[in-house]
């Protein structure tokens, strides 16, 4: 009888809309300036971007513009140049956010404990992620330089690096950027992780120590399973942006040495873009990482969300 | 009563004078209080202009507020705002080789009536014909007026030389020779240095050693010709002498990375443009301070003399509005002018377009490397870049061939031929 109450007095007409019509526009009202806003300033842009990718557009000669379909990624396809920007950019990716991801578990898990040199330990962590990219592959490559870098020049001497040096040597170059990427992001993939080991239960952990786990077991068996989403958040923030990567490259090798060694996706489509304002190709390269990196991170979701239900039910 | 008469008169010549007055000064100043916004390379003569704006702002009363970007920065935000149309610069300086771009684009005022309408007080006779050619001129269109030229020079060690009982070269073939000569890694020293960076750096470097021997970029038909015989045998030749000569991190090195190399010491000779002469007897930046000559770029035996020319004009800005126009060509006149480039020389600028800043008695003594920048603009080249619309994508890919060749990833015939195909597929 009450129940049968309320749901008159829910569909009690007001002004000719139910209650439950006016709640519901009240609350579209209230998504309504978020919902314009990332329209706005993602959805339109998109959809901009996907219609440019389907013309022969350059800025230099407007009046010019024509559409050509899909063409513009049957040539990023077919050529080696660019089938080259896209190995390498899945080359990077995946070593740097893999070697980034074992060494700030390692620098997370050392840091685990609260005390005082730990705490300055994890304040000092933070300069490599304060610092500008493109200041710091400055850095780098003065740092590297094969005839008067501080480290190149005696790696080159002794041996450690090839005779051109770190980044003149294809077989090095993108050693070079893997190695600047993973010092300076491993620190922001530790502190993510170490957030993460701090919000798990000490009581679980405890008793697992009391009933004689090992701290092998420990963190296998409780650690990892309870750190997922944030092992998650570390590996597709860095996967994400590690896709785009650009500073590094432009300030060191410039897509270099030789036949595109370091060419990346993110460095070609600002070359055809920004230096060459071939903006319908450039959408293209665009898009064709935007695709990429969705399906990388939907892997990884995927991934971690089966391991997840595996592990905690 | 009568006072009060001469008191009225003397008013009203007082008035008539002071409205007289600043009827002149408004016909002399008409541009008073203009704000020009200018987009700068920052060369030397950025800088050096930097100083000068106060000057122009006294005698016009316009105020040029400048803004000095490095070249990616420059070209990328001038097209930006030429494309956009957003006037976010009403005067910028224009390299040479963004000329073709530019017309092609309509990008800039075409500067030809206006230069015809005060030929008499530019002095177009003094500037020199080969700067007012390729420091803005595109098949007859003059898109950006010369403002700081440079001359191609072979730059080398005077005391390594007279060690080694060696001549400064007059040829490639004897620049070759010298280089092979004066190359002893054993006690850090190198014969020969060039850019060998990917992109830009490396295919300045061999388009202009290139030209001297007897390659081109362009075909006789005017349409690109990278893989001709002369430019592969040329590459070829390049490779050998960049293997055995260069210090071993020159593949890395763009302009920067060269001129530092010679400053610090380890290299005899290398190719440059002539705006970065004035550093190398500075002791604050050189350890060959006194050691080094400047002499005429060499050509391969049996060519005609080629030597490269290269620098800035300054554009104005084709979408601000015709005031604005004007008032950016009275600067550029001011700017460019016989006293204001005498004075920017006297200051270190290091851009040179006219004949009598080259030759003024009064520089020979500071800056004693003018009479092989007279002897270059005389009979420079300033056509070995081709200043063709497509000429940022031509390099770019050049680039990438002349590099993947320096490194051992390609020969020269095949980086060659696929550079070819990759730049007609721009046409």
């Amino acid at each position: 009888m009450t129940a049968a109450v309320d749901a008159s007095t829910a569909n009690a007409r007001h002004g000719g809309m139910s209650f439950v019509e006016r709640r519901r526009l009240f609350l579209a009202m209230l998504g309504a300036p978020a919902l314009l806003y990332v329209c706005a300033v993602a959805l339109w842009p998109i959809a901009q971007g996907l219609w440019i990718s389907l013309h022969d557009y350059s800025l230099l000669r407007p009046d010019r513009r024509e559409f050509v379909g899909l063409g513009n990624y049957v040539s990023l396809l077919s050529d080696d140049y660019a089938r080259r920007a896209i190995l390498n950019t899945l080359v990077f990716t995946v070593s740097a956010v893999s070697i980034e991801f074992v060494l700030g578990f390692g620098l997370a898990l050392l840091l685990w404990r609260d005390s005082l040199f730990n705490r300055v330990a994890t304040a000092l962590m933070l300069v490599p992620i304060a610092l500008t990219p493109l200041a710091v592959g400055l850095v780098f490559r003065a740092l590297l330089a094969a005839d008067f870098g501080l480290v190149g020049y005696y790696a080159r001497i002794w041996g450690i690096s090839g005779p051109r040096g770190f980044f003149g040597d294809p077989g090095s170059a993108m050693g070079a950027i893997i190695f600047i990427d993973v010092w300076q992001w491993t620190p922001l993939v530790a502190l993510i992780l170490l957030a993460g080991l701090r919000a798990l239960p000490t009581d679980v952990l405890e008793a697992a120590q009391a009933d004689g786990a090992t701290a092998m077991q420990r963190f296998r068996i409780i650690v990892v399973p309870m750190m997922l989403p944030s092992i998650l958040l570390a590996l597709v923030l860095r996967t994400m942006e590690a896709f785009k990567l650009f500073d590094s490259v432009f300030a060191t090798t410039r897509g270099g040495p030789g036949d595109g060694a370091t060419n990346v996706l993110g460095f070609y489509a600002v070359k055809e873009g920004l230096e060459f304002f071939n903006v319908g190709f450039a959408s293209a390269i665009s898009n064709l990482m935007l695709v990429l990196v969705g399906v990388l991170a939907m892997t990884f979701i995927l991934v971690i969300r089966r391991a997840d239900k595996r592990a905690n039910g | 009563m009568i006072i009060s008469k001469y008191a009225k008169i003397g008013l009203a010549v007082a008035g008539v004078s002071a409205f007289a007055l600043s009827t002149a000064s408004a016909q002399d100043r008409p541009y008073d209080g203009m704000t020009l916004n200018m987009a700068s390379m920052n060369d030397p003569f950025a800088f050096v202009l930097q100083d000068m704006l106060p000057r122009f702002q006294e005698e016009t009363g316009i105020e040029v507020r400048l803004n000095i970007l490095s070249y990616p920065e420059l070209l990328s935000r001038v097209t930006a705002d030429f494309v956009g149309g957003t006037q976010g610069f009403d005067i910028v300086t224009t390299d040479n080789v963004w000329t073709g771009q530019f017309a092609d684009a309509g990008h800039t005022v075409v500067l030809n009536d206006w230069i015809e309408r005060d030929a008499e007080e530019i002095q177009v006779d003094d500037i020199y014909p080969v700067l007012m050619t390729s420091l803005g001129n595109f098949e007859g269109q003059q898109v950006a007026f010369p403002f700081a030229g440079y001359a191609n020079v072979l730059v080398y060690r005077e005391d390594l030389y007279a060690e080694a009982g060696l001549e400064p070269p007059q040829t490639m073939e004897q620049l070759v020779e010298a280089a092979y000569a004066l190359t002893r890694p054993e006690v850090n020293q190198y014969g020969w240095v060039a850019n060998g960076q990917r992109g830009p750096a490396v295919a300045q470097d061999w388009m202009q050693y290139n030209a001297q021997m007897g390659g081109s970029i362009l075909g006789d038909d005017g349409m690109p010709a990278l893989n001709s015989p002369e430019n592969v045998e040329s590459l070829r030749v390049y490779k050998a002498l960049f293997d055995d000569t260069t210090p071993p991190g020159a593949v890395e090195y763009d302009w920067g990375g060269r001129e530092e190399s010679f400053r610090q010491g380890l290299t005899a000779n290398q190719q440059t443009w002539s705006v970065a002469s004035a550093t190398y007897d500075n002791p604050d930046m050189s350890r060959v301070v006194g050691q080094v000559g400047i002499i005429l770029a060499p050509t391969g035996e049996g060519l005609e003399p080629r030597y490269g020319v290269g620098g800035w004009g300054l554009g104005i800005n084709a979408d601000v509005d015709d005031r604005r126009q004007e008032a950016a060509w009275e600067f550029v006149k001011w700017v460019t002018s016989p006293e204001i480039q005498l004075d920017m020389a006297a200051m270190g600028g290091g851009g040179y377009i006219r004949i009598s800043t080259v030759t003024a008695a009064e520089l020979q003594d500071e800056l004693d490397f003018l009479p092989v920048v007279h002897q270059s603009f005389t009979n420079g080249d300033g056509e070995f870049r081709p200043r063709i619309p497509q000429y940022p994508e031509i390099q770019d890919i050049l680039g990438d061939a002349v590099n993947s060749v320096l490194v051992g990833d390609r020969d020269p015939q095949e980086a060659l031929d696929d550079a070819q195909a990759r730049v007609m597929d721009r046409f």
